[in-house]
């Protein structure tokens, strides 16, 4: 993270009128950081969603009223059960990106479609949940617990969603190849893995902020509003 | 600075701090450039009328569509302004105008010109255009994704624009769309006209991802060869820092917009406290009207610079390029830029004095506000240095440039009477606020926007605008702006109040309307001012002095592409190589009075280049 910094700030102190600091530009080849385009827009829909998320997290914790009842929470098993779904997606993903640097393209394709139904069933998990929420007669309106928590996963959802889109583009060209030319959507196929790593730690994050730790939160966020 | 060439023989380590690992190397040729490493983009090159012109992925056509369909949103707003300025200074002129018609002109006016007109041209019209051009790629990286963010926008000028349609009409809630009131039967337009208003910025914000990812892709990783970060224009900086910001903060109103529509349609209580309606209990409960103020300052600060910063990068160039000299402390320029951008997401809360906050949190937010005004006079002070004994030319550019510094320093300078709380509090509701903002915001970049017109519009079209008018159209709109928005100063110091429909038989009606009519007047004079740019324009792409190559003598790469107007692929079969930074203006031993950026160092073995 040091070396980024330097990296990024320290350009910022070049002198380009300078003699020899020209001569040294002059070696550069217009690329500031050693990833591809595909990496590098993760990074930043990284960027744009962390901010996403963390001002509906923080909506939700500044919202809190002091009276609210938070008694009649589920605490059904089927959020873990997600939970654990969407980390055994990352498990496959990191597979493939290791075999891919080692360049072993054996198994990519069905880790990939692994990754995908994993990723569907792990959507179709989710809405399952909403329904038993609504069912126990907790809808997006009940209080601002639920509207939170509604809005939250159907954010996550969609991302993961978008993701899937690019994960069916990818999946339909490398399924159609022979194996030995699958590394040549190495790129692609990693910033997808990165993609799936973010969306894993933004649930983690809600999952223990909403779920886990919900009462904790709760009592923390009632102190420091007084 | 000395910057001599001497043809040496040592070999040269590559040291900049911004060299990627691997990059390094030696030579003994001063000319010497590394082989491109990097394979050329593919392009996809439309052939028919369609993909060509419409679903373009070529990025200046998606800057000229972004620019045509800003400044048609730019009229719909002048126009809202001419009819609320027909209210003030003339009421009952305007048979149609009543409180409710008045309250949705406002706020349409408002969000159309900061949002849809003031961001939409400089990120996505100057943006696209100027980007790829001036850091020597052929296209943006993502050209489909960039495409599609000009068509995400248009849909959400499509929605934005049918609630005038609706029954109830657009929003009236004010421009900052603050609840309750903005979604409770009472206020104009709470019904359709803030839903599609709602929905409009949410496509926007998506839309904007999507071009925003690829400004800031194309800029960091698909610059040509020699073009280190501190080699770019300084508008390409401005543009750079600005989209990062809206990158950071329009998820605020994205989030906003989401949870505002939810409220409204199936009454979640993100923002709705318990309401009492006309004596019934509403559903709502739970909710903090505040924190919607809090999301969207954090957004809407930030706005300011996302429209200040390229005006700021912009401005510097021109004011380089028109006044032949480099611009002052390039380095303190970028810095400035980068600092004023890192320091906007600190000062939000200083447009919400007036919530009822903790004096402590006033006292922070008035201290982060007035610190940001030190790397922003930094700015001025460069601009004028630059200026200082420089060749200038005095030709519509420039003037438009110079319009820009004294309507900033002007517009600047009230924005600290309102960072501070106590003065703030007396003033914030009145129309001192109105000057300062459409100063500073307003007037300001839209000189900048105009400056940037006369000075690129050789290079998109081939023609030279007239000077003639563009001098008649400077000294119209300078002049009548500044008949608008001086007079409003006195009027928030005299106590009128802003957002009002008329003044009814309150003491201001006395001492207001003589003043309120003579803006009213100098509104319309400078709205219909702008004709004579249309006209301009409209007059010159036909009949306008042909322009060839490099009209204004400029250094930067968009003026080196192999055509003019450049044609898709921007720089022919090779991409260019860039020797130095673009503001080597009479360098003393030089031939001519600039070097462009691909110059090699041997073709100007004498020249010396003076530190700044």
């Amino acid at each position: 993270m040091s070396k980024f910094f330097k990296k990024l700030f320290g350009a910022l102190a070049d002198k380009p009128w300078d003699k020899e600091q020209m001569i040294t530009d002059n070696y550069h080849q217009g690329k500031t950081f050693d990833i591809s385009n595909q990496t590098s827009a993760v990074i930043v829909i990284f960027g744009v969603s962390t901010v996403l998320f963390s001002l509906i997290v923080t909506g939700y914790l500044y919202s809190i009223p002091v009276t609210q009842d938070t008694q009649y929470l589920l605490k059904p098993n089927l959020l873990w059960l997600n939970t654990l779904i969407l980390l055994s997606v990352t498990y496959f993903f990191n597979k493939v990106t290791k075999d891919l640097k080692k360049n072993i393209v054996e198994r990519v394709k069905t880790n990939l479609l692994i990754i995908g139904f994993l990723s569907y069933i792990f959507l179709f998990g989710q809405i399952f949940f909403w329904f038993q929420l609504m069912e126990s007669g907790n809808y997006v309106s009940t209080n601002n617990y639920f509207s939170s928590f509604y809005i939250f996963t159907a954010l996550h959802g969609l991302h993961l969603l978008g993701g899937l889109f690019f994960w069916g583009k990818v999946f339909s060209k490398i399924s159609k190849l022979e194996q030995k030319k699958i590394i040549s959507h190495k790129k692609t196929i990693d910033a997808l893995s990165l993609y799936w790593t973010f969306l894993l730690i933004v649930w983690f994050v809600f999952f223990l902020i909403m779920y886990v730790f919900n009462d904790a939160v709760i009592e923390f966020c009632r102190s420091l509003l007084g | 600075m000395s910057d001599e060439y001497n043809k040496q023989n040592t070999p040269i380590e590559a040291q900049s701090s911004e060299t990627m690992s691997g990059s390094s190397g030696s030579t003994t040729d001063i000319d010497y450039v590394r082989p491109a490493e990097l394979p050329e983009q593919d392009l996809y090159h439309g052939h028919s009328f369609i993909t060509k012109w419409i679903f373009c992925q070529d990025a200046k056509v998606i800057g000229i569509q972004y620019f045509l369909t800003a400044v048609f949103t730019g009229i719909v707003g002048l126009i809202l302004s001419w009819l609320m300025r027909l209210q003030l200074g003339f009421p009952d002129l305007v048979p149609f105008m009543t409180a409710e018609h008045y309250y949705q002109f406002v706020t349409m006016h408002g969000m159309i010109m900061v949002v849809y007109f003031l961001t939409a041209l400089f990120l996505g019209g100057f943006g696209n255009y100027l980007i790829p051009l001036m850091v020597g790629a052929r296209d943006m990286v993502f050209p489909y994704v960039n495409m599609v963010s000009f068509w995400m926008f248009f849909i959400a000028v499509c929605v934005l624009m049918a609630s005038f349609f609706v029954p109830g009409g657009p929003t009236g809630a004010g421009w900052t769309l603050y609840p309750p009131q903005a979604i409770l039967p009472g206020s104009p337009g709470s019904g359709m006209g803030i839903v599609l208003m709602l929905i409009s910025l949410s496509l926007f914000v998506i839309g904007f991802t999507m071009g925003g990812l690829n400004y800031l892709i194309t800029i960091l990783q698909a610059r040509t060869r020699g073009m280190t970060l501190m080699r770019m224009p300084l508008t390409i900086w401005g543009i750079f820092t600005a989209t990062a910001l809206a990158m950071l903060a329009f998820p605020a109103l994205l989030v906003s917009c989401i949870m505002m529509t939810l409220d409204k349609l199936l009454e979640t209580s993100f923002f709705m406290p318990a309401i009492v309606q006309a004596g019934e209990v509403l559903d709502y409960g739970g909710g903090s009207p505040v924190l919607f103020q809090h999301l969207f300052w954090f957004f809407g600060h930030p706005e300011v610079y996302i429209v200040a910063l390229p005006a700021f990068g912009i401005v510097s160039d021109l004011i380089s390029v028109h006044a032949r000299k480099n611009i002052f402390g390039y380095r303190m320029m970028v810095w400035a830029i980068v600092g004023i951008g890192a320091l906007s997401f600190f000062v939000w809360a200083h447009h919400m004095y007036v919530s009822g906050m903790n004096p402590w949190f006033g006292f922070f937010f008035a201290t982060t506000t007035l610190i940001i005004a030190v790397p922003t006079a930094l700015k001025v002070y460069n601009w004028i240095i630059t200026l200082f004994r420089a060749n200038i030319r005095m030709n519509t550019v420039m003037l438009f440039c110079l319009g820009f510094i004294v309507t900033f320093v002007n517009g600047g300078i009230t924005g600290i009477f309102l960072g501070n709380v106590a003065v703030d509090i007396p003033l914030s509701d009145t129309y001192f606020v109105i000057a300062h903002f459409h100063m500073v915001m307003g007037i300001a970049p839209l000189m900048v926007i105009m400056g940037a017109v006369y000075h690129w519009f050789p290079l998109v079209t081939g023609r030279m605008l007239s000077e003639k008018l563009g001098k008649w159209h400077f000294w119209f709109t300078f002049l009548g702006a500044y008949s608008i928005y001086f007079p409003m100063h006195y009027l928030g110091f005299i106590g009128v109040p802003r957002r009002y429909f008329e003044m009814y038989d309150s003491p201001y009606v006395t001492s207001a309307t003589g003043m309120n009519e003579f803006i009213t007047v100098a509104a319309l004079i400078v709205g219909a001012s702008q004709f004579i740019f249309i006209y301009n324009i409209v007059t010159s792409l036909r009949l306008g002095k042909p322009a060839g190559k490099n009209p204004w003598k400029a250094n930067s790469l968009e003026w080196l592409t192999s055509e003019v107007p450049p044609v898709h692929g921007n720089f022919g079969e090779k991409l260019p190589v860039v020797h130095r930074w673009p503001y080597d203006f009479n360098v003393p031993g030089a031939k001519e009075d600039y070097i462009t950026q691909t110059t090699p160092p041997s073709e100007v073995i004498n020249a010396e280049v003076e530190k700044t």
